[in-house]
């Protein structure tokens, strides 16, 4: 009985793997078409002569508050802080929240920027841990450093949102890079639709890149094929996937390293939630604010500004940050679990909400169900070898398309990566990332799914800016 | 395995056949995207060249339809438009006439006149931006009649920043003020433009005080959106539109059940040196009222004070801090006032005082 029962389950098995393989693929190409259309008419309306007219107008923007939380960051703070302060933006102040560091991040802020402490009252808005001290910059007007008690990226947010003036605020991460313009790019945004309640830009790798004075001077792929297997997901990922959610209206990750925010709609969903996912889950929890209480809102991302990030570059590393993600993700989709399947949030959870679930959550059991049938049709003689390697086959190559769609919508639109050697490299990663690489990350996501329950973030080390390419 | 599917006599035919294709598509795909850099290189640079020609050739010859060659591709025609409308904007009197006169000649501005046809709807609306930054005069029956047709609203909403390039009088504007309500309310931030972008022609032309009259319609026009009345306001504050300020005072008083009106008001005039309406505004009801009237409190009356100083007991955060601040830009008594507060009983007073005599020190 119990060999009969195993034996109809593997078969089932074959039907839900075939099934998940056609969902999947055909999502990601659809999205692909969806993206390049959304891509090419936004290109064709911001390239226009008024649009740059207006970027560059100093009559019309919204001041912005620029959040950076800051945990053990000493080894990049004072630079990344500087390419802060060097933006074009007419009006805004930058507030690092430096969140319980131990590493000497406050004293190196305090010595590189002439703090002195200030006391303004700060209006309690969303709960963050205690605030020790606020110190303003003797030599920069527009920069404030809280120093607070540590509670994680989430809780620093909250304390920034709850320091900042104006209306409209954007997080960052401390080693993340914005390019001059990019505050200006989106935050037009907020001016063009009073609807608008949060819009996050483009993530791209900044290993790789040589950066002087805080800004990126020279783009190219970084040496390792670990670090330019990250280039390529990182691609897909927004300028295929976000680009395609945002056509589909059913974005529902704004980066936590890049996101622009409407200040008086995150205070009313009480802030950001402690989590490590907490990206995800605010704009999870802003689509269900808005929805249950009628109010009219867009979500939008836009390929256009762009922030420079670094990634890791160890596999150790790697395999920590993606697990973080996975926790992330799971734990914001049982925290919003009223919105799955629910007709009440239109496509948001229909669309995009069935896909976390099926697609990124089910995803890997599903695709380690099919690798573990293997043997075991192998073993009952059930395994009809000729239809495999056809479907690996398949899979590959539909894959590499995919892959190669995505650096097509870069390349084509974008041109950030102008070396023929780094097109052709990225084109080589997209059939590398098959062997191997899928593997190992898949198996990552299986162990966060297994330890969904932790919510530690771990650490990632951090690497001196200035004079790259990146890699050690 | 999946046995109804292999089955079929041609099943790995056709599956061979999907690999195979994907393996084309693939390499196509590479190919193209190598092809398309070397095009795109070749267009920048010609696009480059074309530009440098264009400016040159405007400055310096009597005829430069002479030099230049006739624009065939759109990146060529892109590179003139680029090219004339940067010295339209730098340059008056000869160098605009040819230059405005060269559109014509080579044919620009009939290529982007047929673009603003055209099926798709932002290539419609690009061709309009285009022909909106040239701002030719000659445009406006055009552009009016595109408006009629156009079935995009967001093609509409860049016709009527076309049109408000081109405004020279009080009657135009209200021509303009009504197309715009024949659309949904766009944005605060894009009425102010079409409003400071008519001030800045009717300025150009030396009109502005066609402007103020229309704004003396438009007070007591039921069929104008206070929202729009608003953004009229905040754009004469942008754009220091001096002839409206007779009348901004009264927007003010005829207003007293939109704070945003007033305002806009009270920010418009005291950008002009006005403070009339800041007495009034610092005892206003709404919190943002006295907010606006705050910032600008400590240039105008020093015997405002004791109101001022009322004001760090305020029920509004914003306006316990920025009264403080006030009194600490205000400098003398106020500030003597403002160091008693910061050892006041009141928490809320001592605590934005104490804060406001920092940031001075800082």
């Amino acid at each position: 009985m119990k060999l009969f029962l195993l034996w109809m389950a593997v078969h089932a098995s074959q039907y839900v793997v075939f099934l998940y393989f056609l969902v999947v693929n055909t999502t990601y190409t659809l999205l692909i078409f969806l993206a390049l259309r959304d891509i090419v008419r936004h290109a064709y309306l911001t390239t226009s002569r008024v649009a740059r007219r207006q970027l560059a107008s100093e009559h019309y923007f919204k001041p912005v508050t620029v959040i950076v939380p800051a945990h053990n960051e000493a080894a990049v703070i004072t630079q990344s802080v500087q390419a802060l302060l060097n933006l074009h933006y007419p009006e805004y102040e930058v507030i690092v929240v430096n969140d319980g560091s131990t590493d000497g991040t406050l004293a190196r802020l305090k010595e590189d920027f002439k703090l002195v402490s200030s006391i303004k009252p700060v209006r309690l808005q969303v709960p963050h841990e205690d605030i020790q001290a606020v110190y303003r910059s003797a030599d920069y007007a527009n920069l404030i450093v809280i120093d607070k008690l540590n509670g994680g990226k989430a809780d620093a947010i909250n304390a920034g949102i709850n320091v900042s003036s104006y209306p409209i605020f954007c997080s960052i991460d401390a080693d993340s890079l914005l390019e001059p313009d990019a505050l200006l790019k989106s935050s037009k945004l907020f001016l063009e639709d009073d609807e608008l309640i949060a819009t996050g830009g483009i993530i791209r790798i900044l290993n790789g890149c040589t950066v002087k004075d805080g800004a990126v001077t020279e783009i190219g792929l970084p040496r390792t094929t670990l670090e330019a297997m990250q280039v390529l997901e990182y691609t897909r990922a927004f300028l295929s996937g976000r680009t395609g959610w945002n056509a589909l209206k059913s974005l529902l990750i704004i980066s936590g390293a890049f996101g622009v925010f409407r200040k008086d709609i995150v205070v009313a969903v009480n802030g950001y939630r402690k989590t490590v996912g907490e990206d995800m889950d605010l704009v999870m929890r802003l689509h269900r604010h808005c929805r249950d209480n009628k109010i009219p809102y867009k979500i939008l991302f836009v390929p256009d500004p762009v922030c420079w990030t670094q990634a890791p570059y160890s596999l150790g590393m790697l395999l920590k940050q993606r697990n973080r993600w996975h926790r992330g993700m799971i734990d914001a989709l049982l925290v919003n679990r009223s919105m799955i399947l629910n007709p009440k949030y239109g496509a948001t959870s229909l669309i995009g909400i069935s896909y976390f679930i099926f697609v990124e959550f089910l995803g890997p059991l599903i695709e380690l169900f099919g690798y573990v049938s293997i043997p075991i049709l192998y073993y009952f003689d059930m395994l009809n070898t000729q239809f495999l390697v056809m479907l690996v086959l398949l899979a590959v190559f539909w894959g590499i398309s995919i892959n190669i769609g995505a650096v097509f919508l870069d390349i084509y639109n974008f041109r950030r990566y102008k070396k023929t050697s780094d097109i052709l490299r990225l084109c080589v990663m997209s059939a590398v990332e098959f062997f191997g690489y899928r593997q190992l990350m898949l198996l990552e996501r299986l162990l966060a799914t297994l330890t969904f329950r932790r919510k530690d973030w771990g650490t990632q080390d951090r690497q001196v800016f200035e004079n790259k390419p990146t890699t050690p | 395995m999946l046995e109804f599917l292999t089955q079929s006599p041609h099943f790995y035919d056709y599956v061979t056949l999907g690999v195979l294709f994907l393996g084309v598509f693939n390499v196509g795909e590479i190919l193209f995207l190598l092809y398309n850099k070397a095009k795109v290189e070749r267009s920048e640079l010609k696009r480059g060249n074309l530009k440098r020609l264009a400016a040159t050739a405007l400055i310096t010859a009597t005829d430069p339809a002479e030099l230049l060659p006739p624009p065939v591709a759109e990146d060529e025609f892109a590179a003139y438009s680029e090219a004339i409308a940067s010295v339209l904007d730098s340059f008056e009197g000869e160098v605009a006439v040819k230059a405005a006169k060269l559109l014509t000649d080579l044919g620009i501005d009939g290529h982007y006149r047929r673009l603003a046809r055209h099926r798709t709807w932002y290539k419609r609306g690009n061709a309009i931006d285009i022909l909106s930054s040239f701002r030719l005069r000659a445009n406006r029956e055009f552009f009016l009649a595109v408006f009629r047709s156009e079935p995009s609203t967001d093609v509409k909403y860049r016709i009527l920043y076309g049109l408000s390039r081109l405004t020279r009088d009080h009657a135009e504007i209200r021509e303009l003020a009504e197309l715009l309500s024949t659309l949904p309310y766009l944005t605060a931030k894009y009425t102010e433009d079409i409003f400071f972008n008519i001030i800045s022609a009717l300025k150009a032309n030396g009109r502005e005080e066609e402007f103020g009259l229309f704004l003396k319609e438009a007070l007591d026009d039921k069929k104008v959106l206070n929202l729009v009345k608003r953004d009229c306001l905040t754009a004469c504050h942008a754009a220091s539109c001096e002839k409206g300020r007779s009348v901004l005072k009264k927007y003010y008083e005829a207003h007293e059940e939109e704070p945003e009106i007033q305002i806009a008001a009270v920010r418009a005039l005291a950008k002009m040196g006005d403070f009339v309406l800041i007495p009034p505004a610092l005892r206003h009801a709404d919190w943002r009222v006295r907010l606006t009237a705050l910032k600008y409190a400590d240039l105008c009356c020093t015997d405002l004070l004791p109101e001022i100083r009322c004001l760090l007991r305020d029920n509004s955060y914003h306006v316990r801090l920025a009264a403080a601040m006030t009194m600490a830009r205000a400098g003398g008594a106020a500030r003597a006032a403002l160091t008693e507060e910061a050892a006041s009983q009141d928490k809320f007073a001592a605590a934005a005082a104490a804060y406001a005599l920092t940031q001075g020190a800082a």
